[in-house]
């Protein structure tokens, strides 16, 4: 059945409709010179579209053997897809598509090239990836728990967090398992728990490297802008998770990604900006760790005092500009 | 009164327009008008016949209301018309002489304009004049210029309580508060708001002291500025030129910086002794004019995973400067810290606690301060084998209004123990950021082990 073989045969046609996501909804193989297609029962493709007419569309071979779709007399007409004018008669080259009410059908000639066969097994189980990088996030945030607990240790203390981790991952992957159903037919909920559970991950490993960098190199930023870590993670996540779900036009997702992420780190820093400005806070270490942990020097008195100095030009430069809009509200401890 | 310590805090007697919070039910009562009451005392009778016409109300008006938004009491103490009154009373119009007048009210009814002509922030007290010649007026006592009236003397004081009449209130004059940087006198006797500024007379009608403030904590404990400070102030007044109503701000700033001097030099000459906290030794201050509180976490329940036993000494200094400023106060806090129930990490925890703390302040108006500055490090002793390596922070804001004046705090917590540390806290209100960097050397120079 191999037409590239039948030379003696003419040139093999299929007629293919496409579903809402251009998937193939209805692959058909053209034996006569003409066809037609419409709602009625005695068209060569039935179409179920309540937008197409009974006969709607004939596609016929030319005398030059070109093949020409040509409208029967519809109410809404037949357009080349992506074009807004109604044509009666088009010539098909094979590459485009005709839209036909809420219908798209395309011709494909045997001679079309497919893509190169994948091989199987090339794509690892995410699973045992997935399982791991979340276990060890509870692990990590257990110990940090732990190692903050200053009070009777509570179970409730513990388990709550765990809950509410456990919750988070079951709604964001659910969520984007239901999207990559949707748009590219497969769940793939082991490969969005394991893009998930790195992204947890490296937040977690950054919010317990970060807090013991700011205590040993003495390098509050570290947890300062904590957040800004925490975007770039989300924003990296959900560019994987919309890879899984297709990828075409990465470079287009990844920048509409980084400008949410920007949007975000933004907001939030005008937000903390205000914050610190209404309370009247500054920017401190807020995690000691013990002393062992230190790796930077000590400063010797003089050199301290000497920094500390160096603030009031800072404060006499803020005392002469006058305070925020909303100055009159005040902030007790 | 917010989280402050009331133990430590005392009231400043401002009424304001509204009704001040510590009217009592029985205050607001209808009182019998002050001519057809019962006499206290015949003496108290005759004193207040005699010292009455000498008396002012003194109203901050809002000058585009036309209506007053705060009151309090002054008297008469010249034939010209010169009054004395608190600082804080006029503090207001002194700050914003552009939003606030000063008017008068006399007890026979005449109103008028006061002009602020002298103010010292540090007594408490200001000078005005009301226009007019031959006025009734009252003389400061010579033996309490001299600071010789006895212990027990009975004293009257003497205002407008809460704007409801001009009033008598019979007391004690109990000399000179004892642990108090800014001399004032106690005097037992009630002081209501709307009193401040009024005079406080002996038996003989002569000013003895001026109503200033009460303590909101105990009964009775009411506070006079002593005569002598009037006097000096009068005199400044009469040979000095007024005060230009645009330039208070820099007199206020100008009395400030020279009262801090002068307070952070005694403090230095006091100097300071090494109290023992553990293996460690801190500073604390040797003036007398330190008040002093233990706190232990021993007791609460449940029972704390860490020990924490801290002193805290402020100095008895405060200076009234607005409603939303409060200056003059340093604050010595040492918390010696220990655990034998939890982990190097955990008891790093427990510490944090008191660590972040050391850049919030405990009210501030961004109207009047700026935001804070911080700077951390780790600190090494200058000597190596007498003290601990520290974990120091310094904050501090600058005032608006008053140039070369600061609010400045240093915490350290010291680093050589896995679970057992001392956190020291110097904090300093309105202070220059000379005399705040050397405090706070001295300080963290005396942090030591003990030997």
């Amino acid at each position: 059945m191999d037409p590239m073989n039948d030379k003696t045969k003419p040139e093999t046609v299929w007629i293919e409709v496409l579903g809402r996501h251009r998937e193939v909804a209805l692959r058909q193989r053209i034996d006569a010179a003409s066809i037609t297609l419409g709602r009625a029962y005695d068209n060569d493709v039935v179409l179920d579209d309540p937008h197409v007419a009974a006969h709607h569309l004939r596609i016929a071979r030319g005398e030059d053997g070109r093949w020409i779709a040509e409208d029967l007399g519809s109410r809404n007409g037949v357009y080349a897809e992506g074009e807004t004018k109604r044509r009666e008669r088009i010539a098909l080259s094979g590459a485009e598509a005709l839209r036909i009410g809420h219908t798209v059908v395309r011709l494909r000639s045997s001679a079309e090239a497919v893509p190169e066969e994948q091989p199987l097994g090339s794509r690892r189980s995410p699973w045992p990836f997935a399982l791991g990088a979340i276990a060890i996030v509870f692990v990590l945030e257990l110990l940090g728990l732990w190692l903050n607990e200053t009070a009777e240790p509570k179970l409730i203390r513990y388990l709550t967090p765990v809950l509410t981790v456990v919750a988070i991952v079951a709604v964001w992957t659910t969520l984007w398992s239901v999207l990559s159903r949707v748009f590219s037919g497969h769940a793939r909920f082991g490969l969005h728990l394991a893009i998930l559970g790195a992204g947890l991950l490296a937040y977690s490993l950054y919010d317990q490297i970060g807090e013991f960098g700011a205590f040993a190199l003495s390098w509050t930023a570290l947890t300062t802008y904590q957040y800004v870590i925490g975007w770039l993670i989300l924003a990296a996540m959900c560019f994987f998770h919309l890879r899984a779900i297709g990828p075409t036009r990465l470079p287009a997702k990844a920048i509409a990604l980084a400008a949410l992420a920007a949007l975000g780190i933004t907001m939030q820093s005008l937000k903390l900006s205000e914050w610190r400005s209404t309370y009247g806070q500054a920017v401190t270490l807020q995690r000691l760790e013990p002393p062992s942990l230190r790796l930077v020097g000590a400063e010797n008195p003089q050199t301290f005092f000497t920094r500390v100095a160096a603030l009031k030009a800072t404060l006499d430069q803020a005392r002469s500009k006058e305070p925020e809009e909303g100055a009159e509200s005040e902030a007790e401890e | 009164m917010k989280e402050r310590n009331l133990a430590l805090r005392l009231a400043c007697l401002i009424a304001t327009a509204t009704g001040a919070p510590i009217a009592s039910a029985q205050l607001l009562q209808p009182q019998p008008p002050p001519d057809s009451a019962a006499p206290v005392s015949a003496a108290a009778e005759g004193i207040y016949a005699g010292t009455r016409p000498s008396l002012l109300q003194v109203r901050t008006l809002v000058e585009a209301a036309g209506r007053q938004s705060s009151i309090g009491s002054g008297f008469l103490v010249g034939a010209d018309g010169l009054a004395i009154t608190n600082y804080h009373v006029v503090s207001q119009y002194a700050l914003e002489p552009k939003t606030y007048r000063l008017e008068f009210a006399r007890p026979d009814g005449t109103q008028g304009a006061l002009t602020l002509l002298a103010i010292d922030v540090a007594n408490d007290l200001a000078v005005v004049r009301v226009e007019g010649a031959d006025l009734p007026h009252l003389e400061f006592d010579p033996t309490a210029l001299a600071g010789e009236i006895p212990r027990g003397e009975r004293v009257y004081a003497m205002g407008n309580p809460l704007d409801i009449g001009f009033t008598i209130v019979e007391g004690t004059y109990n000399g000179l508060v004892e642990r108090s940087y800014n001399e004032r006198v106690h005097f037992t006797g009630a002081i209501n708001p709307g009193m401040s500024g009024g005079p406080a007379v002996t038996a003989a009608g002569k000013v003895a002291g001026i109503n200033v403030a009460k303590r909101l904590d105990g009964e009775l404990v009411s506070f006079l500025v002593p005569a002598s400070k009037a006097a000096a102030l009068l005199e400044r007044a009469r040979s000095g030129a007024p005060l230009n109503p645009a330039q208070t701000r820099e007199e206020i700033d100008h009395q400030l910086l020279a009262w801090q001097e002068g307070f952070y030099r005694k403090l230095d000459e006091q100097g300071f002794r090494a109290t023992k906290f553990g293996p460690y030794q801190a500073p604390e201050s040797a003036a007398s004019w330190f008040n002093c509180w233990a706190r232990t976490n021993a007791e609460q329940t449940p029972k704390p995973r860490a020990q924490m036993d801290s002193s805290s000494c402020s100095s008895q200094s405060s200076l009234f400067v607005a409603e939303d400023i409060e200056s003059g106060r340093a604050e010595l806090t040492h918390a010696y810290v220990r655990s034998s129930d939890l982990n190097a990490f955990q008891f790093a925890a427990f510490l944090s606690q008191y660590y972040a703390s050391a850049s919030m302040s405990r009210s501030w108006s961004r109207k009047r301060l700026t935001q804070p500055e911080c700077r951390e490090e780790f600190v090494a002793p200058a000597d190596a084998a007498a003290a601990p390596v520290l974990r120091a922070v310094w904050c501090a804001r600058a005032y608006r209004d008053f140039a070369g004046l600061y609010d400045v705090s240093l915490t350290t917590v010291t680093q050589d123990r896995d679970r057992e540390a001392l956190v020291s806290r110097l904090a300093m209100q309105g202070v220059s950021y000379d005399n705040a960097l050397a405090l706070g050397q001295r300080f963290l120079g005396a942090i030591a082990w003990t030997r």
